[in-house]
């Protein structure tokens, strides 16, 4: 690798070890304060030494790819090829970009096995973007999905011309391609077990095997399989044919039957994933009842070990109750007998993660917990969903949770403001109008602006990496996915009765007051009772941005009073001018300047007080 | 009419008139020629007679005239029963009269009626949201929401005006039809874009197939044709509920039995079919259908619109046109319409399309019926259409031609695929095949809702549904002609770009030939800069409107592309301020391309060269 290449992935991990410092336990809050000063600091120096490194070395060989030397296009791969490194993914957009100028190159030169050997990457590339993604609709996912399975479409169309191909390697792409196609959601369960079938068929070919003998066939054999197998998942929500189960009864007893035999032949316990995948199975194939398989899950996740952190008893504490909820959700009836279970498996759960070394830098723990959120069951007595929702803020994105107590608590102090001044100034919301006494309506008013303020940006827990692990300014394609946040937050608070009223904020606070720009257009403030509030945090939202946290991957930095001027610019356009208006006066101004300040510094308390690390978008007062 | 039957009445009677003198004895003063008849006297005889004797077996009324003398009148039992008989006709013809007044003038005031509420319905609407909106002034989305409302409201106010004043031209024989040319397809294009939207918004599933056509170009009035059929969906759309099904067929037929211009060959008939599964008609209505004033009543369309002219518009013209109108209906099931009407065919002056005969068009489609139906149109044109149902298996089929070298002439993409999303498709094909590869997207959707992104990333042109022959070979001939042996020239529309100069500024020589190399191909004038100092220079030192675009690297040694652009704009003269400035560079930072907008560029043109999206630029800027 050149040099620049080189310095761009030591920052990269740099990062990871500058945000995974555990705070001194003797540190006192000023000192944790200019700790996180510093630590900002670095974090910017990173990011602008980042910027340089590829404004000066990398776009401008990209810019004169078409006369690249080889050598720098082999450092080129090789740089691409640290930028995701197995499951260590470091900045998968740039990945992306580096093979899309390989492969125009090669597309150029008719270097065949180039453009096999850049498709396979440049699928490689988008199955990761389209991992931060897990949770949203196909609808909105679609895009990117096609992307990545385009890529490898066309990769392993090649496969016609497999005797004509010298190199392994190209061929084991080719192969690897064809198989890489089942990856992702489908519009129907059917088509993605199509798919893995056709691929097991060539794979078990033996004249393809005798051809290239070197090639690992039975990874490649045992991957298929264990795609077909994840289809189950998948088996409630389409239409499936007996063939299908079939198919997929055959991978699982493949990938998990026999695991399960083999340890019981050793007298060892079988992996938790492998039993349930194998219960699964026998569930969905009609050899098991949902009750006696409800039941079978609970005795192995009660099984688990919380005192192990290893991967095996993460995925039995956490894991395994996210895929007994979502069977929960499917049957509700039997959920009536099961509230005590899940209360105490939430709090079970949540004493896990507190225990958990290191928790807030474990990406696997992350993203078990996520899987968690999206089949999230409340009931009465356990975690509010809202709640869980902050605690995984606090813990994993610390920077998202500071910006959204900041938010709440500016937001907070204008509604205040207008409450006493207009104290029906919220009535389109219902549950405010029905509030007769003024008092107590205005107090309500104020607490329900502070949870909006923590909540809408609820969706970010999805794209978690995007916002708080990017070391650069994002490129246009980032910024695009980062609007769907506002979807990802309205899917998730629309789901559970106690966060419903704060899903029209998550939605429609990027969206511009008068329709004509923002985002998502699925939001329509005219037909929104929320819409007051949404203009109220989508101001709020918007200041906050601007002065501190969106700076890092944006590179727009105002202060308050050029923020507020230029807000007040775009009156009636991208802001209400009913909000506006009040921030023409410096009486009104002033307090919410204050409550930015002293917002973010109560959120660094919280933090300090659970010792706790911020990561990387990390904002200082 | 009833006054000569009066006096036929009057005329079989017989008149007498009768004196009572002093010695109280009745005398015959007068008798007329029919009292002589019915007595079978002559008239002195009668004279002399006892008139109470000659009324024997005749029926007489007496009127007195005075105090001594009356008038008999007398008549015969068989005039009476006639005359008695002719009443009762005639009652019957005034009841009937009677009857027809009576529920003219109950149509009439149902009309008045629904008319007062239809007409106050958007009136109400157009006051209420001009209120709303003067009360929010202040808050610019709000009014915009008013006015928007306001406008639909006006919008279907007119339409109620406007069926009124045509119900009262067709009454008072006012309304004529022309006789202009005009395409079929065009009309039924018009159609689907008036009738798809309304369909839409009920969620209803709305096809219209195109059935056998022999001319396209025909002689009529379009407009009034265009009423008749938009009347007709509109109807089934209205009439039918929330994802209902309505199925509109066009086609056309050669002759017609007992048809006026039987003989004449230039004529075909163009026959209509629309068929919904909505609410019906009872046996009653239908037989006052094209009555006006009528409307189907029914308590779960209640809330529906409109005059009730519609169907008596439709059926007036129809008359006029001399076409044809049959419905079939049945309540709770739905309604069939069919149409026919005779028009002529327009002068055969058709221009010769230039297609490849023999060479393959790729068919991405998933539907059965279209995709015959466009492999049908190619075969009729020379061509020869390979069918492929869904996106991985098209760039399978493609990567394989290419790598053979046996790539189709061009790719019909369709509305809609079971794998991948279309502009998707179209993306990835566009990078394998190459910026010669003609796309084309064969579509039912709304073509301006989706170009800017479909001409992104690589979409050459767009064919609408209904599909109809004649546009689609257009834009074959347009884009692949008879010219597809040099695939070297540019694939897109095709435009005369030898009249357009770009200028382009870029430090580094080779991407510098590469891209003047493809500006050149298409035959568009380029001039070079090699820095950011050297475009001001150039660009100061040209005539005003001299350049076309301009594309812009960033990053140049003397000076940068921002400056360049920033001091460019600058300048005073009109052309500084509205050149399309592109610029080209790997940067696609959201900074960088917030930068390249503040100095004022207008696109963003990612590096290494695309070419594709550096000719989809020039076809879209300078068209």
């Amino acid at each position: 690798m050149q040099p620049y290449q080189e310095e761009y992935i030591a920052n990269l991990k740099g990062i990871s070890v500058l945000t995974a410092r555990k705070k001194s336990e003797t540190q006192s809050f000023e000192e944790y304060l200019h700790d996180l000063s510093l630590t900002k600091q670095r974090v910017e120096q990173i990011v602008e030494r980042n910027m340089e490194l590829l404004r000066n070395h990398l776009f401008p060989l990209l810019d004169h790819m078409f006369e690249a030397k080889e050598t720098e296009l082999e450092e080129l791969q090789e740089f691409a090829a640290n930028l995701i490194d197995g499951r260590n993914e470091l900045d998968a957009e740039l990945f992306c970009q580096v093979h899309q100028a390989l492969l125009s190159r090669a597309r150029l030169a008719k270097d065949r096995n180039g453009i096999i050997r850049e498709l396979y990457w440049l699928g490689i590339g988008h199955h990761n973007i389209c991992n931060k993604m897990i949770g949203l609709d196909l609808s909105e996912t679609e895009k990117y999905m096609s992307k990545m399975r385009l890529c490898f479409a066309e990769a392993a169309a090649y496969l016609k011309y497999y005797d004509e191909i010298e190199d392994s390697e190209t061929k084991g792409y080719i192969l690897r391609s064809r198989a890489n196609m089942a990856l992702g959601q489908f519009r129907s369960s059917g088509e993605k077990i199509r798919l893995g079938k056709l691929t097991l068929q060539i794979l078990q070919d033996k004249d393809y095997q005798a051809k290239t003998p070197e090639l690992p066939w039975e990874r490649y054999i045992y991957m298929t399989h264990q795609q077909i197998a994840s289809s189950m998942s998948h088996s409630r929500n389409n239409n499936m044919t007996s063939q299908d189960i079939a198919d997929i009864m055959d991978s699982v007893y493949i990938v998990y039957g026999k695991q399960i035999q083999e340890a019981e032949e050793q007298n060892k316990k079988p992996s938790v994933r492998s039993t349930f995948s194998y219960y699964a199975i026998e569930y969905h194939c009609g050899l098991d009842t949902i009750d006696s398989f409800l039941t079978r899950m609970e005795n192995l996740m009660d099984a688990a070990d919380p005192a192990d952190f290893s991967m095996e008893s993460m995925y039995g504490l956490i894991s395994l109750p996210a895929f007994y909820c979502q069977y929960l959700r499917e049957y509700p009836e039997r959920m009536q007998d099961r509230k005590k279970y899940i209360e105490s498996l939430y709090q079970r759960i949540w004493d896990y993660v507190i225990a958990f070394p290191d928790a807030n830098v474990n990406e696997q723990l992350f993203f078990h917990l996520s899987q968690l959120a999206s089949t999230f069951l409340e009931t009465e007595n356990s975690l509010s969903y809202g709640t869980f929702l902050k605690k995984m803020m606090i813990r994993f994105a610390s920077s998202i949770y500071v910006h959204s107590y900041v938010v709440g608590k500016a937001a907070k102090t204008l509604a205040e403001i207008i409450m006493n001044e207009e104290p029906t100034f919220f009535d389109d919301i219902d549950f405010i109008q029905k509030i007769q006494d003024a008092e107590k309506k205005k107090q309500d008013v104020l607490d329900y602006t502070m949870e909006c303020g923590l909540l809408h940006d609820a969706g970010k827990i999805n794209f978690v990496s995007l916002y708080t692990r990017t070391v650069r300014h994002w490129f246009d394609q980032e910024y695009e996915m980062a609007h769907l946040h506002t979807v990802m937050g309205k899917i998730r608070l629309k789901e559970h009765a106690s966060t419903e009223r704060y899903a029209d904020i998550a939605l429609g606070h990027h969206s511009w007051y008068d329709g004509s720009r923002g985002y998502p257009s699925s939001f329509k403030r005219l037909e929104s009772p929320y819409r007051q509030m949404v203009d109220l945090i989508g101001l709020i939202d918007w200041l906050e941005n601007v002065t501190h946290s969106s700076q890092l991957y944006t590179g727009v930095r105002k202060t308050f009073d050029e923020a507020v001027q230029d807000a007040i610019a775009l009156e009636g356009k991208r802001f209400s001018p009913l909000l506006t208006a009040r921030l023409r006066d410096k009486k009104i101004t002033d307090p919410i300047r204050s409550a930015f300040v002293k917002g973010r510094k109560e959120a660094y308390q919280q933090l300090y007080e659970l010792k706790y690390q911020i990561n990387v978008n990390i904002v200082s007062n | 009419m009833e006054n000569m039957e009066n006096n036929s009445i009057k005329d079989n009677k017989g008149y007498i008139v009768v004196e009572q003198n002093s010695r109280n004895q009745l005398i015959i003063l007068y008798a007329d020629d029919r009292a002589c008849a019915m007595t079978g006297l002559t008239n002195e005889e009668l004279l002399a007679t006892d008139p109470t004797r000659v009324i024997n077996g005749l029926e007489m009324v007496p009127v007195r005239l005075d105090d001594d003398h009356e008038l008999w009148i007398l008549d015969t039992a068989q005039n009476r029963m006639q005359r008695i008989s002719k009443l009762e006709q005639m009652n019957i013809a005034l009841e009937d009269a009677l009857k027809a007044a009576e529920a003219a003038n109950q149509a009439k005031s149902s009309f008045l009626s629904n008319m007062s509420h239809d007409i106050r319905t958007p009136m109400n609407a157009i006051v209420g949201m001009t209120s709303i909106g003067l009360s929010h002034i202040d808050e610019k989305s709000r009014v915009q929401d008013c006015l928007q409302k306001i406008q639909t409201a006006s919008t279907h106010l007119m339409s109620l005006v406007n069926d009124v004043l045509d119900m009262s031209r067709i009454d008072s024989g006012r309304i004529t039809l022309s006789e202009e040319e005009f395409s079929l397809a065009d009309m039924v294009h018009d159609i689907t874009i008036i009738i798809r939207p309304q369909a839409a918004q009920k969620n209803q599933s709305f096809h219209m197939e195109i059935g056998q056509i022999y001319e396209e170009q025909l002689l009529g009035d379009p407009l009034r044709l265009r009423q008749i059929l938009v009347n007709i969906i509109g109807n089934a759309i209205k009439y039918t509920q929330t994802e209902g099904n309505i199925h509109v067929k066009i086609s056309q037929h050669l002759e017609e039995t007992g048809s006026p211009r039987e003989s004449e060959t230039d004529t075909v008939w163009l026959d209509f079919l629309c068929k919904d599964n909505g609410i019906g008609m009872s046996e009653e209505f239908l037989t006052k259908i094209f009555l006006p004033f009528e409307r189907v009543s029914n308590t779960t369309i209640s809330k529906i619109e409109g005059t009730g002219l519609g169907m008596a518009i439709v059926k007036n013209i129809l008359d006029r046109m001399n076409g044809k109108i049959e419905v079939e209906s049945k309540e709770g099931k739905g309604s069939v319409f069919r149409v026919s009407i005779p028009i002529h065919i327009a002068s055969q002056d058709q221009k010769t399309l230039a297609l490849p005969k023999g060479e393959t068009v790729l068919i991405v489609e998933e539907k059965d019926d279209r995709a015959e139906q466009i492999a049908g149109f190619l075969q009729e044109g020379g061509l020869e259409p390979i069918r492929i149902k869904s996106g991985l298996d098209a760039v399978t089929w493609l990567t394989e031609a290419q790598y053979e070298d046996r790539m189709p002439c061009a790719m019909l993409l369709g509305q809609e695929l079971p794998d991948i999303p279309i502009l998707e498709m179209a993306a990835h094909v566009r990078q394998l095949a190459g910026q010669d590869f003609p796309i084309i997207l064969v579509s039912e959707g709304d073509w301006a809702q989706i170009e800017y992104r479909a001409e992104r990333v690589g979409v050459n042109a767009f064919v609408p549904c209904p599909l109809f022959k004649s546009r689609l070979f257009a834009i074959l001939s347009d884009l692949i002609g008879n010219g597809h042996s040099d695939k070297k020239t540019h694939a897109g529309k095709k435009i005369d770009y030898s009249k357009y100069r770009v200028l382009l500024v870029e430090d580094n020589e080779l991407n510098r030939e590469i891209a003047i190399e493809l500006l050149s191909l298409i035959g568009i004038q380029v001039e070079e800069a090699e820095n950011g100092a050297r475009a001001v220079e150039i660009f100061k030192a040209s005539p005003e409107q001299y350049f076309d675009l301009i594309f812009m690297d960033i990053q140049m040694p003397v000076m940068n592309g921002y400056e360049a652009t920033r001091q460019i704009r600058s300048m005073s003269r009109q052309d500084a301020k509205d050149i399309w400035i592109v610029a080209m560079t790997a940067n696609a930072f959201v900074e960088d391309i917030r930068l390249s907008r503040e100095a004022g560029m207008n696109e963003h043109l990612s590096k290494p060269v695309d070419v594709e999206r550096l000719q989809e630029i020039l076809r879209t800027r300078l068209k």
